[in-house]
C-alpha cells in the first residue's frame, strides 16, 4: 500500500525540513515547494494527497495558489491546510472562503495539525485504524 | 498660511457692533470677505454650506446665549478657528473658552484693526497647526500600530522553526534523549511557549489601542469556563506547589460573554495569582451573584500572594505598566496582561479592579452582563416608545451531510452567521444567542418584529445568501422556516409597563424557541414560572 504524499508549500527551507520530519514520522510521504508558481506545478505533476500552503510565499503567493487550485478540475478536489504566520483575524476567513480547509497559525501545535491532517485525509487502508 | 482670501465668518445680532467690526476688517491691508449672521443657527447653517477660514462670534445671541454659544459652533466645526467678540471682559469665561478650544477672546471695545488683524491671522495659524499635530499623531499611531502588527508577524517564523525542532528532539524523532539532555529540551520549550504568549499579547494590545479587538458574545454558564481555566493552570500550579480552589455559587445566571475571551481573561488572573504566591499559598477562583447588582456575575481571582501596594493598585491595569518589586523577578513579562484583560471585560461592558491588603494576598475582580433575552430584546422590539406590532421567530437550520462534519464545519457555522446578520435589519431583528450546540448541527433563531408575510422575503434572502456559502454547498444542508410570535396584548386596559411587556415577549420567545431547539437554548425564565403559557403559533415550513 503506497503511503499518502503531502506537498509542504513553504518559502523558509528549514521549516520545510521539520515539517517533513514530523510528516514522515507519522508514516506519509513529503513533497516540497518553495514558491507559488512550483506548488501549481508540483501538484500537477504529483497529485498530493493534501498541501500544506504558506500565504507569504514569492511568485505567487498563498491566495493566489488556492485560486489557481480552485480553478483546475484536476486540483480543486485536494484539500489545502493553510500554515501561516500571518494574522488569523484579517486572513482565515479570506483564506477558507478561497477554498481552504483549515487555517492554523504558526507557531502551531503538533498534535492539532496531524489531527486535522488526520481528519482531512480519508483513511487509506478501509477497514483498519489509522496509523498513529 | 494667509494665502488668498480669508473668508469670515461673522455671528452678531447687534446691527452697530456688526458694522464696526465690518469697518475694522476692511481697513486693513488682507484680503477679506465678510459675511454676517445674526442668529447662531444662521451662522451654523452657513457653516455647514461654506467653512469659512474663521469665526468672530459674539456670546449673547437671540438663540443662544454665553459658554453654550461656542460649545456650540466648535461642535459643528472642531476644525474652524472660532474668536469671540464680547461686549463683557470676563476672564473666567474666556479662560474656560481657550480651554474648549477657542482660539481668542477680545472685548468690543479694545478692537482696533491692525489689533483684529492680527488675531485673526495667528488664530488661523494655530489652528492649522493644531490640525497638523492631530494629523502626525494620527499617523504616528497607525505607523507604530502597523510596525507592531509586522514585527509580531516576522517573529513568529523563526520562532516556528525553534519550535518544531525542539519538538522534533522532544518526540525522539532524530534519536533517543537522555534525561539530562530531556530537562534542558523542556526548558527550551517553556521558553518559547512563554515569547509564543508575549507575541500574542503584543498583537492584541495593538488591537485594543486601534479599537480592533473583537468579542463573539453568546449565553454561557461561568461555570464551565472556571473550570476549563483550572484544568489549563493545574499544571502550572502543582508545579509552584500553589493549591487551585473553586468557589461557584450553587446558583449562577447564564452570562452574555464570548467563552473565549472570558477564559482568557481568567487564565491570565490565575497566571498572576499563581506567579506571585509563595509555595504552599493558594490561589481560589469564585463567581457568585451578588444581590445589589443583580445584572452582573461577579468573578473573582483570590490569592494569597504579597499583595500590592495602594500606589501599584492605581497603575496596575495601565498599558505596559510593570510591578517595580516584579522587575528583578526574571520573568516579568511585557506589561500587558492586565491591560488587554481590562480592555475585554470593558467590551462585555463589564469593569475590572483589584482589592489588596499588602502582605496578605489580592483579589481580581471583574463582572459579566448576566444573559437577559429581553434587555436584547428591547432595542429591537420597541419603537417610538411603545411594542411593534408583528413579530416572527425565523429557524435557520445547518445540517451537516457527512458524520462527522468535515474539519471546517466550526468555520462554515461562523461564516453562516456573520452572513445572517448582513441579511436582517439591526434595528428590528435579533439574531438570538445560543449556547455552544451539543450536536453537529447550528441552529440559528431570529426574532424578527415583522409580518409573517414580509419574513418571507427575508426567509429568501437567507436562503439566496447562505446558499451561496461554498462550503455549506458541499458539506451541509440548509432549512430556513418562520413561526409567528403571539405578542402580548397592548390594547387599552392593559397597565403592563413597556419593560413588562418586552419582557412577556421574551418569555414567549425563549418558549417557542427551546421547542424549536430541543432545549437547547437556556429558558432561564421559566424559574417559578411552572404554568407558563404555550404559544399558539402558526408554523411556515421554509
Amino acid at each position: 500500500m503506497e503511503k499518502q504524499r503531502i506537498l509542504i508549500v513553504d518559502d523558509d527551507p528549514d521549516l520545510r525540513r521539520a515539517l517533513k520530519i514530523r510528516l514522515r514520522a507519522n508514516h506519509y510521504d513529503t513533497l516540497q515547494a518553495s514558491d507559488g508558481y512550483s506548488a501549481i506545478a508540483m501538484a500537477q505533476k504529483e497529485q498530493p494527497d493534501l498541501i500544506i500552503l504558506d500565504l507569504g510565499l514569492p511568485a505567487g503567493d498563498g491566495f493566489v495558489v488556492l485560486q489557481r487550485l480552485q480553478n483546475n478540475d484536476s486540483l480543486s478536489d485536494i484539500p489545502v491546510i493553510v500554515l501561516t504566520a500571518r494574522d488569523p483575524l484579517s486572513n482565515e476567513q479570506q483564506a477558507l472562503q478561497a477554498g481552504a480547509s483549515a487555517f492554523f497559525q504558526k507557531p502551531a501545535d503538533n498534535n492539532e495539525l496531524l489531527d486535522v491532517i488526520r481528519a482531512t485525509l480519508p483513511n487509506p487502508w478501509p477497514g483498519t485504524a489509522l496509523p498513529s | 498660511m494667509t494665502n488668498g482670501q480669508t473668508h469670515v465668518l461673522l455671528i452678531e445680532d447687534n446691527p452697530g457692533d456688526a458694522d464696526l467690526v465690518r469697518l475694522r476688517l476692511v481697513e486693513g491691508d488682507s484680503d477679506v470677505d465678510v459675511s454676517c449672521v445674526n442668529r447662531l443657527a444662521d451662522g451654523l447653517a452657513s457653516m455647514a454650506k461654506k467653512q469659512p477660514s474663521v469665526v468672530l462670534l459674539d456670546l449673547n445671541l437671540p438663540d443662544s446665549h454665553g459658554a453654550d454659544t461656542f460649545r456650540k459652533v466648535l461642535e459643528k466645526a472642531p476644525g474652524v478657528p472660532v474668536v469671540i467678540l464680547s461686549g463683557q471682559d470676563d476672564e473666567i469665561l474666556a479662560m474656560k473658552a481657550l480651554h474648549q478650544g477657542v482660539q481668542d477672546y477680545l472685548v468690543k471695545g479694545d478692537i482696533t484693526s491692525a489689533h483684529l488683524e492680527r488675531v485673526m491671522r495667528y488664530a488661523i495659524e494655530r489652528q492649522g497647526l493644531i490640525r497638523s499635530l492631530e494629523m502626525s499623531r494620527h499617523q504616528q499611531l497607525e505607523f507604530k500600530n502597523r510596525f507592531l502588527s509586522h514585527v509580531s508577524h516576522e517573529l513568529r517564523t523563526p520562532l516556528t522553526c525553534i519550535h518544531q525542532f525542539i519538538t522534533i528532539l522532544l518526540d525522539g524523532l532524530a534519536g533517543e534523549v537522555n534525561p539530562e539532555q530531556r530537562y534542558h529540551l523542556d526548558t527550551v520549550l517553556n521558553s518559547v511557549n512563554q515569547l509564543r504568549a508575549m507575541i500574542r499579547d503584543l498583537l492584541e494590545a495593538t488591537r485594543a489601542e486601534s479599537g480592533k479587538l473583537r468579542i463573539e458574545q453568546r449565553c454561557i454558564t461561568i461555570g464551565e469556563i472556571v473550570q476549563q481555566a483550572i484544568s489549563m493552570m493545574s499544571a502550572t500550579a502543582k508545579e509552584k506547589h500553589v493549591g487551585l480552589e473553586v468557589g461557584l455559587d450553587s446558583r449562577l445566571p447564564l452570562v452574555y460573554a464570548d467563552p473565549d475571551r472570558v477564559l482568557q481573561v481568567m487564565v491570565n488572573l490565575i497566571d498572576n495569582g499563581i506567579k506571585f504566591t509563595p509555595a504552599d499559598g493558594s490561589v481560589l477562583v469564585k463567581a457568585c451573584v451578588v444581590e445589589a447588582d443583580p445584572d452582573v456575575v461577579y468573578v473573582s481571582i483570590v490569592d494569597t500572594g504579597r499583595g500590592i501596594s495602594p500606589e501599584a493598585r492605581a497603575l496596575i491595569f495601565e498599558r505596559l505598566y510593570q510591578d517595580p518589586d516584579s522587575i528583578d523577578n526574571n520573568r516579568a513579562g511585557l506589561g500587558l496582561g492586565l491591560y488587554i484583560a481590562k480592555e475585554l471585560v470593558e467590551l462585555h461592558g463589564g469593569r475590572i479592579w483589584v482589592t489588596s491588603e499588602p502582605g496578605s494576598g489580592s483579589t481580581f475582580s471583574f463582572t459579566l452582563p448576566v444573559y437577559s433575552l429581553a434587555k436584547l430584546l428591547f432595542p429591537v422590539t420597541v419603537y417610538e416608545g411603545r411594542l411593534r406590532e408583528a413579530m416572527v421567530l425565523v429557524k435557520v437550520e445547518l445540517t451537516p451531510v457527512s458524520s462527522p462534519p468535515r474539519v471546517n464545519w466550526k468555520e462554515t457555522c461562523q461564516q453562516c452567521l456573520e452572513t445572517l446578520r448582513r441579511c436582517i435589519y439591526l434595528d428590528k431583528d435579533l439574531v438570538l444567542p445560543m449556547l455552544a450546540g451539543h450536536g453537529p448541527e447550528e441552529i440559528f433563531l431570529v426574532a424578527a418584529c415583522t409580518d409573517i408575510e414580509r419574513a418571507e422575503i427575508m426567509m429568501k434572502r437567507i436562503r439566496e445568501q447562505l446558499g451561496k456559502i461554498v462550503d455549506l454547498k458541499a458539506s451541509g444542508m440548509l432549512q430556513v422556516s418562520a413561526t409567528r410570535v403571539t405578542l402580548p396584548n397592548v390594547e387599552e386596559g392593559n397597565t403592563a409597563t413597556l419593560e413588562e411587556q418586552v419582557r412577556a415577549v421574551a418569555h414567549e420567545v425563549l418558549e417557542m424557541a427551546s421547542a424549536a431547539m430541543d432545549h437547547r437554548l437556556p429558558s432561564q425564565s421559566k424559574i417559578g414560572n411552572s404554568n407558563a403559557t404555550t404559544s399558539k403559533a402558526k408554523t411556515m415550513e421554509g
